[in-house]
């Protein structure tokens, strides 16, 4: 997750020239929080393949049709450890598909599901940008509460940035998702993005389809519609998992 | 600066107090873990048993899923909402309920066609 710092950078005058000729477009795309509402929960021999897109439009130029492209592998350690590598790349309509960051997570189920009210995990996330000196570590606290076929998932991030082409600082982020589980191939949800630069709140539908045996595919897609001027009008997210 | 301080310290406390309070319901739900009642399940040949089990309705039970096989299976529910993969000849518990009466059905992802069950609440 990318943790925004522009807002800050372009009220500082003197230094706007200098930062528009170092911040690509690509950097601004990922100024966004929008991205995924995670579950605590591990499950152990658990492998996955995953791909994620944001599709952003907006009427201000440097933010419509920029896209976000996120490419997952991950497996399972334990019935608590879960890691996972992205290859992160961006493509603008100024810009053709490029390979901007590459990110590690570390996700930590904390306690058993359904053991308490709540179900607590914890999510530790590495991102170098390839093209700048830009690095984020980030920790990531999971909470989830079912009341009958709802449930509730909150995300609260804390994050600190720095490198020679950022300004070094702490970030803070909140992402929440309300689910209603319908049947396995079909959940609608209600998602909500907060963080410094980032307001957005959407529907999104998820998910899953048995292909035999361990074998399953998660599909999910939504529109998240800002709800301040620096957010992006819509963000359209797809994602697809692969778990074998 | 200082607008920005306030801002930053009013998160802060509203980020304490979310915290405080998810701890303080978790703490009142730990009484209930404890005295949860256990039940136990088996799995030998790729089959549950038993393949019923009744337990009281709008209470939280333990289940003891003890794997007698060689072989990893997942206890899998979508109406429970739970999947759990147990190693072979090893055992885990799973957290059920509280569940309003009404039959769940289970199924052990590795061996769908045999492993099949249902918990009955009533």
């Amino acid at each position: 997750m990318k943790i925004p710092h522009i807002k800050r950078l372009l009220s500082r005058s003197k230094s706007y020239v200098l930062i528009v000729s170092l911040v690509p477009l690509q950097v601004l795309a990922d100024s966004s929080t929008i991205d995924k509402v995670y579950d605590p929960y591990v499950n152990q021999l658990e492998k996955e393949l995953e791909y994620r897109l944001l599709h952003q439009n907006d009427e201000d130029k440097a933010k419509d049709n920029v896209q976000t492209h996120k490419f997952g592998a991950g497996m399972s350690w334990s019935d608590r450890l879960f890691t996972e590598l992205y290859f992160i790349g961006d493509k603008t309509p100024d810009d053709d598909f490029d390979l901007s960051a590459i990110e590690a997570e570390f996700k930590w189920q904390l306690t058993e599901q359904g053991e308490y009210s709540s179900d607590w995990g914890l999510m530790f996330e590495l991102e170098a940008e390839r093209d700048q000196h830009i690095r984020e570590a980030s920790s990531t606290l999971i909470m989830l509460h079912q009341w009958s076929r709802w449930v509730g998932t909150a995300n609260l991030t804390l994050a600190y940035e720095w490198g020679n082409d950022i300004e070094n600082e702490f970030e803070t982020a909140f992402s929440g998702q309300l689910r209603y589980r319908y049947r396995a191939t079909l959940e609608p949800a209600l998602e909500v993005y907060w963080s410094d630069a980032t307001q957005g709140v959407g529907p999104v539908v998820s998910g899953t389809q048995r292909l035999g045996g361990r074998k399953q595919l998660m599909w999910e897609f939504g529109v998240i519609l800002g709800v301040d001027s620096e957010t992006a009008d819509q963000t359209w997210k797809f994602s697809l998992e692969y778990e074998f | 600066m200082i607008k920005n301080k306030v801002i930053l310290q009013s998160r802060w406390v509203s980020t304490l107090r979310f915290c405080v309070f998810t701890v303080l319901m978790n703490a009142v739900s730990i009484g209930a873990v404890w005295a949860a009642p256990t039940f136990t399940l088996e799995i030998k040949n790729h089959l549950f048993y038993p393949a019923e089990i009744v337990i009281p309705a709008n209470t939280k039970v333990r289940l003891r899923v003890i794997n007698r096989d060689d072989t990893p299976e997942e206890f899998e529910s979508y109406e429970l909402n739970r999947e759990k993969v147990i190693l072979g000849n090893s055992q885990t518990v799973i957290f059920v309920g509280p569940l309003p009466p009404g039959e769940y059905p289970f199924f052990g992802e590795f061996n769908i066609s045999t492993a099949q069950g249902k918990i009955i609440a009533r």
